[in-house]
């Protein structure tokens, strides 16, 4: 073997293997491949040097009794890159969303800078696009429940974190059903105070009407209207989320075993964690690339966008 | 006419010193660069000490030789304000306005305070973010009355006559039609950006409200004067480093022993930095 191609496979070696701080899931971590801030960025995670799924693999842990859960970090608070965990890509890595060929940042809504908390998802979690939700009738937005973490620490793209949960908001999204859930960090020292939505007024003044006024606007600096809420934009209780929570897992397992509807919609169902779903292989026949520096960010995320 | 830094060692230490330069050559940001930028004196230099979304306090030295902008220091720690929810660090691009001076022996007639020794603060409300020691070209919208601790801390509300909005903002009643809801927040910033330290929420004269450019441009007026006075040595100059390289006084001075550039890479900065604080009743 030419010595390039061997030192090469021991880099990639070493990038599959290195480990990171961050993740409260033991022997879970991720690795980056591409440029970041471009459409060729990856991030993707990792055990024992396997690609694994941040959507189907890695495990929910949901505690009912604690109301805790696994969370993945898509975007940092104070960031402005718009990184998801691809629903499409095998191996679901996190990447950034591209709009009309161009990856995609969000404004800052004056007085916010980027995202105003640090903000995710849960893993084996979906909003099932052929639920309509009973009386509301609107359907999920076929994407993994989105969570907003409150805690001091800003996090990194592709952090694992433990949270406690404390409440919801059910944000209608171009007519999807687009729920965002509130969560503390369970590493947070406040997080000890804080186990339901009246904690929130109590401890953190300002930050659910904030939040609120946020999620409602954000896409306005962008040429869309005000987004629409749900329940009167009221919070939903702690209870009510935990619920909520266990339906949309619930919905995840019917997608992974193929018990939806079929359509081209759907999320990819590649895992290797779940062998009654058809989804299920061994292992995923994916080396990352080594990184690459990252582009230059657009000049215009200095501006501060201001709603009249 | 080019303004450049002097950069030495990193930012986020002790050692971090950032000097103002004039065609190459050090300057003092609080005696050297004329406060107006034209004739007319409708467009002003600031001093840019601290970028927006940064929590550095950076400031112009009042005691070194050519008063580098280095950080203000709090029982030999290193003082970074923190973040009051929604706010991320400074709100604006935070700096002085050169050639002025808070004459801490004065009583403010109106205010019925004195000065608070500083150069006069200036907020720069653009849509860039600035960087340390830039020397920014900025009109004058407004100004605020911050009683700081039992001191005037007038806060000028200005814009980088380069930014897009400039030319439609002349009067204090334009930022509020323009950027709806940034002299709010300008004023609830300043109310309450000590409370994490412990300290009392500060109070605005004026009952907070931002007054006109024709009652800024008295301040800047008054301030300029005061600084005159203090360069000229006709008051007692409270300590202040008057060194300065271009006026031909008796205080101008060699530059020769500023030392050379030696810029470091930026020292990481404390996780406890990013704390956010909840400040009850703040809204």
């Amino acid at each position: 073997m030419p010595n390039r191609a061997v030192s090469r496979l021991l880099l990639t070696s070493n990038h599959l293997n290195a480990q990171r701080s961050g993740s409260s899931q033991s022997g879970f971590h991720s690795v980056s491949e591409g440029s970041k801030y471009s459409s060729t960025f990856k991030k993707y995670l990792v055990k024992d040097g396997n690609v694994k799924s941040y959507f189907h693999d890695l495990p929910l842990e949901l505690d009912v009794e604690k109301g805790t859960a696994n969370m993945v970090v898509e975007i940092p608070r104070w960031s402005n890159a718009k990184f998801e965990i691809s629903t499409k890509v095998p191996g679901n890595p996190i990447m950034q969303d591209v709009k009309k060929g161009q990856v995609r940042f969000i404004k800052n809504l004056f007085p916010f800078h980027g995202y105003c908390h640090n903000y995710g998802a849960f893993p084996q979690t979906w909003e099932d696009i052929t639920n309509d939700n009973g009386e509301l009738q609107i359907f999920g937005d076929n994407d993994p429940l989105d969570v907003i973490e409150i805690g001091s620490k800003v996090h990194e793209v592709g952090d694992i974190v433990k949270v406690k949960i404390i409440g919801s908001l059910a944000l209608i999204d171009d007519g999807e059903l687009d729920w965002k859930v509130l969560a503390i960090n369970t590493q947070d020292p406040l997080s000890k105070n804080v186990n339901d939505i009246p904690d929130i007024k109590k401890h953190y003044p300002g930050l659910l009407d904030s939040t609120r006024e946020w999620i409602r606007n954000y896409k306005i600096p962008d040429g869309k209207p005000p987004n629409q809420f749900a329940f009167d934009g009221q919070y939903k209780d702690r209870a009510f989320t935990l619920k909520l929570i266990e339906e949309n897992h619930h919905a995840w397992n019917n997608l992974i075993h193929e018990k939806i509807e079929k359509s081209d919609k759907l999320p990819i169902i590649t895992n290797t964690a779940h062998k009654t779903s058809p989804g299920y292989i061994e292992q995923f026949q994916i080396t990352p690339a080594l990184p690459e520096p990252p582009a230059s960010l657009p000049p215009d995320l200095s501006n501060w966008y201001y709603a009249k | 006419m080019s303004y450049s830094t002097r950069q030495i060692g990193a930012a986020n230490t002790l050692d971090f010193k950032v000097f103002i330069e004039k065609d190459g050559k050090p300057v003092s940001p609080f005696h050297d660069i004329p406060l107006y930028a034209n004739e007319e004196k409708t467009i002003l230099n600031m001093i840019v000490e601290v970028p927006r979304w940064t929590n550095a306090k950076l400031e112009i030295s009042k005691e070194q030789k050519l008063n580098p902008i280095i950080q203000d220091t709090k029982k030999g720690k290193l003082r970074f304000v923190r973040n009051c929810f929604p706010h991320h660090g400074y709100i604006h691009n935070y700096g002085a306005f050169p050639q002025t001076w808070e004459d801490p022996n004065q009583l403010h007639p109106e205010t019925k305070a004195k000065g608070d020794n500083d150069p006069l603060d200036v907020c720069e409300i653009g849509e860039q973010v600035g960087y340390v020691g830039q020397v920014k070209q900025v009109k004058v919208l407004g100004v605020m009355a911050l009683l700081d601790e039992g001191e005037t801390d007038w806060k000028v509300i200005v814009i980088d006559v380069n930014d897009p909005l400039a030319s439609k903002l002349h009067d204090v009643e334009d930022v509020e039609t323009h950027l709806p809801g940034l002299l709010r927040a300008t004023n609830e910033w300043f109310r309450i950006y000590k409370i994490p330290d412990g300290k009392p929420e500060n109070q605005f004269a004026f009952s907070g409200e931002c007054k006109n450019k024709k009652y800024a441009e008295e301040v800047i007026g008054e301030c300029a004067e005061a600084w005159e006075k203090l360069i000229k040595g006709s008051v007692d100059p409270k300590g202040i480093e008057l060194s300065n390289t271009t006026l031909s006084l008796a205080s101008t001075v060699d530059a020769s022993d500023i030392p050379a550039a030696s810029p470091l890479p930026a020292a990481p900065i404390d996780k406890s930095v990013d704390k956010w604080f909840y400040i009850s009743g703040a809204h």
